[in-house]
């Protein structure tokens, strides 16, 4: 036998100590109000009892996409915290920072759209904002989904911050956050680095309250939400990387 | 046609003790494993109606690992090389004690990101492009990855004075 066989072996042997004590009927109670959530967050049957009356005072940006692009290096998002916010009336979302980005991805309950909102972490005082991803629905109301923010540094710093996946961890499908950022800098091109070395282009819209501030979104045909990037770039207007 | 609890608890049930078995090799922690299986159930069953027969398990298993796996997707860090403990060759309760405790050395001298790649290879017995693709890593990270995992524990066995893994996987 081989020690690779040892090896699989030991991993493979049976050990009655790792027998899960399951409470099956706690477990499905919590899976229905998983179901729920999500059917109210992506189905559209409690999105309109919940709103958020600053909406209708925002002004909203309109994203300008990022043309396609050359190689990568890894990615420099740092640490960072990602906090779940799953649905409005359970965790209401403060005023949106400046302007909702569009992003004319659609899910039928409505516009999948990004802002800022104010974070207030007193071990953080250098990190005042968090990107959330949300929803603008057809009747102007904005719901938030998902929020990132630094853990450390300063938020307006150069060069890329958290990076927001979609958290769900199962398999993409209509419902899923797409994968989003903010860069710090003059970026007119950012790309994110796949399989294989591949790069995918993401969007990219300036932030209405201080227009370095970049925030940019990779569309989910092309990459699925969830898949990880093996590295970022940023460039400028003339190609520089930054 | 939707599915129904009773066809839950069944596969609850019959797939638990392996997840736990999964998760004890990604973490060495008992009661994170169990936490971690819970998650997975919850999150199982309430995509449980448009989930196929078929892939229970491996969406189950896609959605352990993700779980797991956000770990080394946030700060990318080695864990410490301890020495490695001799094997012991009875087969009683102190042999699997051994067993275990050597396992779980041998394994904590990797990445997260590799310790997931061996598990998956190694205990579901998946190949390299299955691996890539449930992690949603490249085929080419995988066998790199998976490569410098083995090179990690030969040297860990080598530690413990044993004979050498061989190349199987390359």
């Amino acid at each position: 036998m081989t020690e690779l066989d040892a090896l699989r072996k030991a991993m493979q042997a049976s050990d009655p100590q790792l027998v899960p004590d399951l409470d099956l009927p706690a477990i499905m109670a919590e899976g229905r109000r998983l179901r729920i959530r999500r059917r109210l967050s992506y189905g559209g049957a409690g999105a309109a009892s919940v709103a958020v009356a600053a909406v209708a005072a925002m002004v909203l940006a309109h994203p300008t996409a990022g043309p396609p692009a050359p190689p990568p290096e890894p990615a420099g998002t740092g640490s960072a915290v990602v906090s779940a916010i799953p649905w409005p009336g359970e965790t209401p979302i403060s005023k949106p920072i400046g302007a909702v980005v569009h992003t004319g991805l659609r899910d039928g309950t409505g516009e999948r759209v990004y802002f800022f909102t104010a974070i207030d972490e007193p071990g953080l005082p250098e990190v005042k904002i968090g990107l959330n991803t949300g929803r603008l629905s057809d009747t102007g109301k904005l719901f938030a989904d998902y929020v990132t923010n630094d853990v450390k540094g300063s938020d307006r710093s150069p060069g890329f911050h958290q990076i927001g996946y979609d958290p769900s961890g199962t398999p993409p499908d209509a419902s899923s956050i797409p994968t989003y950022g903010y860069f710090v800098g003059p970026a007119h091109r950012i790309e994110g680095v796949v399989k294989k070395g591949k790069t995918v282009a993401a969007n990219i819209a300036s932030w209405s309250e201080r227009t370095d501030v970049k925030i940019f979104w990779f569309d989910p045909a092309s990459l699925p939400p969830g898949q990880r990037l093996e590295g970022i770039h940023a460039y400028d207007i003339t190609g520089k990387e930054l | 046609m939707a599915r129904g609890d009773d066809e839950f608890v069944e596969f609850a049930r019959s797939a638990s003790g392996r997840l736990m078995r999964a998760a004890f090799l990604m973490t060495g922690n008992h009661h994170q494993s169990e936490d971690a299986v819970q998650t997975v159930l919850v999150r199982v069953y309430a995509s449980w109606s448009r989930i196929r027969n078929s892939d229970s398990y491996g969406y189950a298993r896609t959605v352990l690992f993700n779980h797991l796996a956000d770990r080394w997707r946030r700060p990318i860090r080695e864990y410490a090389s301890a020495e490695v403990p001799e094997r012991q060759q009875r087969g009683d309760l102190a042999a699997q004690v051994s067993d275990r405790r050597w396992l779980l050395t041998l394994l904590g001298r990797l990445t997260t990101r590799e310790r997931a790649i061996v598990v998956l290879r190694y205990y579901f017995d998946l190949s390299e492009a299955q691996v890539a693709d449930e992690l949603r890593l490249s085929p080419g990270t995988v066998k790199s990855t998976s490569s410098r995992a083995l090179e990690k524990l030969r040297a860990g066995v080598a530690a413990a004075r044993i004979p050498a893994i061989d190349e199987e996987s390359r």
